[in-house]
């Protein structure tokens, strides 16, 4: 009798499926260019294993297809980074829409850590709240340094050795904005951005100004 | 000499006004302007002292390299990749006749709070929370080394 219960148990063991972010992932050989875990050295391209934190999907899938240039200095980790000659050289390969489909849905399983998921849905940014966190977004942090953002006349304005934010409310997920600003290192180890400390309150209002930047209000 | 006449001065201090109104890469009139001290700036102490001798090693230079020259350029010449989107060009620390006119602790306070802290442009982030105390001494240093030049 026992022998059957094993048996059972062997057998309903079997029938778990593996996880699935093996198979598309793998075969298009992603992990060439981007870290899968954490381990190992970061590589060219952007870090995946958190992309299910990270990303918005309908973003990586309009992405897959068709891929715009997000670092226009090349990747961090590049040997001729600072050198600004890598300007969109790294152009990801573009996917036909059903791969793009299913290496979304690979992608958004790779979870980091959990979190809230309220911060992806805050009440929107009075104009007054607005202004006054572009401001520090611009002056007391000095992001716009380094990273591209809308002005109020939705101009591209600012630095490109960080990722362009002129996407950013597409691109990525606030609630992994806000995680990045609190503890980035829990992301990278190597990031060239300065770490900030600043109140929960200001950190969720920059969060939420980062997700007001979109393509779609660029003028 | 003609760069002390007071029309210079005045020139000097209408751009000083001017980059102190202005953000980092726009010129942009419809800023409000809130109180200039912030959360992340008020909180620590200035460490005024240097017990130790500080040495500039390798490290220094591969912290300045990775941090630094995204603005301040590989060579330190102000012409890094960030620089020509800027309102305020990032400082060239191979001048020395700027670099002279500032004391190191100028320099130590503009790293670890930010440049508005020393009055110069907001371009700047604090690196407060990034880079130690010391490390911040070195890369003094390495700006010294950089423009040979001393506070005079």
């Amino acid at each position: 009798m026992k022998i059957f219960n094993y048996l059972l148990m062997g057998g309903w063991l079997l029938c778990i499926p593996m996880p699935s972010h093996a198979s598309l992932i793998q075969e298009k050989k992603c992990s060439e260019c981007h870290r899968l875990s954490k381990d190992g050295n970061e590589k060219i391209g952007p870090d995946l294993f958190y992309a299910g934190n990270k990303f918005q999907a309908s973003w990586l899938k309009q992405y897959l297809q068709n891929p715009v240039t997000i670092r226009s200095a090349g990747g961090t980790g590049d040997p001729d980074f600072l050198k600004g000659t890598q300007a969109d050289s790294q152009r990801h390969p573009a996917l036909s829409k059903k791969d793009a489909g299913q290496i979304t849905q690979e992608l958004m399983e790779l979870i980091l850590l959990d979190l809230p998921e309220k911060i992806n849905h805050l009440e929107p940014l009075t104009k007054g709240q607005k202004a006054k966190i572009k401001y520090e977004f611009e002056r007391t942090f000095s992001c716009i340094s380094c990273h591209q953002s809308l002005n109020l006349a939705g101009k591209v304005r600012g630095g490109i050795s960080g990722p362009s934010l002129v996407n950013a409310g597409n691109r990525l997920q606030a609630r992994w904005v806000e995680s990045w600003l609190k503890s980035p290192k829990t992301y990278s180890n190597k990031s060239r951005m300065p770490i900030y400390k600043m109140a929960d309150e200001t950190r969720l209002r920059l969060t939420q100004f980062i997700s007001t930047l979109k393509n779609e209000n660029k003028r | 000499m003609k760069k002390s006449s007071p029309i210079f001065i005045l020139k000097y201090c209408v751009f000083l006004i001017a980059v102190g109104i202005t953000g980092c890469s726009e010129k942009s009139a419809e800023e409000p302007r809130p109180p200039m001290k912030t959360e992340s700036l008020s909180s620590t102490p200035i460490e005024k002292t240097t017990p130790k001798p500080v040495v500039v090693t390798e490290k220094t230079r591969e912290t300045y390299q990775w941090y630094c020259a995204q603005c301040h350029g590989i060579k330190g010449k102000g012409d890094g990749i960030n620089a020509k989107f800027l309102t305020v060009p990032p400082r060239n620390h191979t001048k020395a006749s700027y670099l002279e006119t500032r004391t190191d602790e100028q320099f130590f306070e503009a790293i670890k709070f930010g440049g508005l802290s020393v009055g110069r442009a907001p371009c700047m982030p604090a690196w407060g929370n990034t880079l130690s105390d010391s490390t911040i001494h070195e890369l003094v240093r390495y700006i010294r080394e950089l423009c040979q030049c001393e506070a005079l």
